[in-house]
């Protein structure tokens, strides 16, 4: 028995490390002074942040991630919290079939959700662009969200609201006092679950972005070319902006899973 | 509560994101299957040659990507079952951060994890390099990269916290009492896992292994960026958008992939299915 306690705990070790030591050292080898990516680290440095932040395309390529993952966690928000309270107001099986339903895209290989996506854009006649990108992740992040809001609002108490309207508060009224407060912050973390999908993304982007640069497509580019350690630096922004999302986001909703 | 009137109205926007984007794009994408492509124009048309020339042609990148998805998936639904089951039953207080790293690590850094492993399995990469420091090695490994192996690797690691979240959620749904209680008619560790757990995790473990095996079998970059030589299907499918231009083959190719790959989900259920019943 004791010996299969220390071999569960070496194993969750083993495990915590697997899962973090890949990102852990891209992050650790964008502060190594030496070019290759490799051990022993002769000393450390700033210069490939600097490098980073004179590269001609980075500062569009942030602009345009943070504008796509602000506009797909605004937008998954509103519409998340519009579905969330709608299905909330429907009988619990009906509300889970749509729930699976709506994450149906979720389910395809990424590839062909991508390449799906870029001919009915094309079919449709829409410009290849950030609105096209801002779409085709709205597709992703909305079940996400959904389910999250969802959660929360079937421990709301509907009483407040009835409350609210029964002193004369009109429906939005009751909504935006009685019962968005309440349920802000999971709102918020929600959104921003949305942000970090958003901004990490790079299959569907880089079918449906046409031209244009993002995080992640910026560091593909420099591993088409060559690869220095301004590639970890990138990459370092790049998991740092979605880490942060998403702790942020865990905290606010308290979502397990 | 609110008129059903008014919640319809509320699930109209994400109707229609999901109407408009999601089910009208699979309809055209399948009838695009069928359709043919003369002097560099999709002619709506009805053949069924994109798919013969997806089962006859490219059915040996079919195969290959078919069984390295299957490892794949294999590997990340045990190893994830096996956090999942330490997670639920002997973690103890640990079990939420253990729970809260495989969260972490979902959300973030696909292309991220790929270019990690890149580096890291390279000739001169950390894994080589560390060994080498270690002493264990003299040589560097230089089969690491650009094989299979690596696919697999990298595969595995990416998908291990979409392994591990739906086991979580389905062993949470198993009370201590059904396990106690089979403990107590006499059953020892092996028999518990196998004929309770197992059977009552079917639902998380099947999810999790589809989950896996659809992602890995549609998977274009991993294999671009570490497999070397070798093509999976992502990799035949991706040009017919771009350089080669055939979107209908390149549907075809997607749809054939995409029905084979349920049809062997399917059996792996059945499979499932077994365990724990005899």
């Amino acid at each position: 028995m004791k010996a299969r306690t220390l071999l569960e705990r070496a194993a969750a070790i083993l495990f915590v490390a697997v899962l973090l030591s890949p990102l852990l050292l891209v992050v650790l080898f964008a502060f190594s002074s030496k070019a290759i990516s490799n051990f022993p680290i002769p000393g450390w440095t700033l210069r490939w942040f600097r490098e980073m932040l004179a590269f001609e395309p980075f500062p569009t390529a942030l602009s345009n991630s943070l504008l796509v993952g602000v506009s797909v966690g605004i937008l998954s928000a509103i519409i998340g919290t519009m579905t969330a309270l709608g299905l909330a107001c429907l009988p619990r099986r009906e509300a889970q079939i749509a729930m699976l339903a709506l994450a149906l895209p979720l389910m395809l290989p990424p590839l062909f959700l991508a390449v799906m996506l870029l001919v009915w854009f094309l079919f449709l006649g829409l410009t290849l662009g950030l609105k096209t990108v801002i779409l085709a992740h709205l597709l992703f992040t909305l079940p996400f969200v959904v389910v999250v809001l969802y959660s929360r609002l079937s421990s709301f108490d509907f009483r407040i609201i009835e409350a609210a309207r029964d002193l004369g508060a009109s429906p939005w009224r009751a909504f935006a006092d009685a019962m968005l407060p309440v349920i802000m912050p999971v709102v918020i973390g929600a959104a921003l679950m949305a942000v970090a999908l958003s901004i990490d993304d790079f299959i569907l982007t880089s079918f449906v972005i046409g031209g244009g640069n993002t995080l992640p497509m910026l560091v593909m580019s420099t591993l088409r070319t060559s690869v220095t350690p301004m590639t970890n630096a990138i990459g370092t922004m790049l998991i740092s902006l979605s880490i942060v999302s998403t702790l942020i986001a865990l905290y606010l909703t308290r979502y397990r899973g | 509560m609110l008129s059903r009137r008014t919640s319809y109205l509320l699930l109209l926007p994400a109707a229609a994101i999901y109407g408009g984007l999601f089910v009208a794009a699979a309809v055209y994408f399948f009838m695009l299957s069928f359709w043919s492509v003369r002097s560099y124009r999709v002619v709506p048309d009805f053949t069924l040659g994109n798919y013969v020339k997806t089962f006859t042609t490219h059915l040996g990148s079919g195969e290959k990507t078919l069984l390295i998805a299957f490892v794949i998936a294999t590997a990340a639904t045990v190893l994830g079952f096996y956090y999942a089951w330490i997670i639920r039953f002997r973690a103890g207080r640990w079990a939420p951060a253990l729970l809260f790293i495989a969260l972490i690590t979902l959300f973030g850094g696909y292309l991220m994890k790929i270019y990690a492993w890149k580096t890291m399995l390279g000739s001169d990469g950390a894994v080589n390099s560390a060994l080498i420091a270690a002493g264990l090695i003299t040589q560097p490994f230089e089969a690491l990269i650009y094989s299979p192996t690596a696919v697999i690797i990298t595969l595995t690691h990416f998908l291990l916290p979409f392994a591990i979240l739906p086991m979580v959620a389905a062993l949470r749904g198993i009370g201590d009492a059904e396990i106690e209680s089979a403990r107590d008619l006499g059953a020892g560790s092996w028999p518990v896992l196998r004929d309770v757990i197992i059977p009552r995790a079917r639902t998380g473990i099947m999810a999790s292994f589809a989950l896996c095996f659809l992602i890995s079998v549609g998977d274009y970059f991993t294999p671009l960026l570490v497999g070397g030589k070798m093509a999976m299907v992502g990799q035949l499918i991706a040009p017919q958008f771009g350089t080669y231009f055939n979107w209908p083959l390149g549907s075809a190719m997607s749809f054939g992939i995409l029905a084979v790959s349920l049809v062997i989900l399917g059996l792996v259920n059945a499979g499932l299915s077994l365990v724990g019943r005899q």
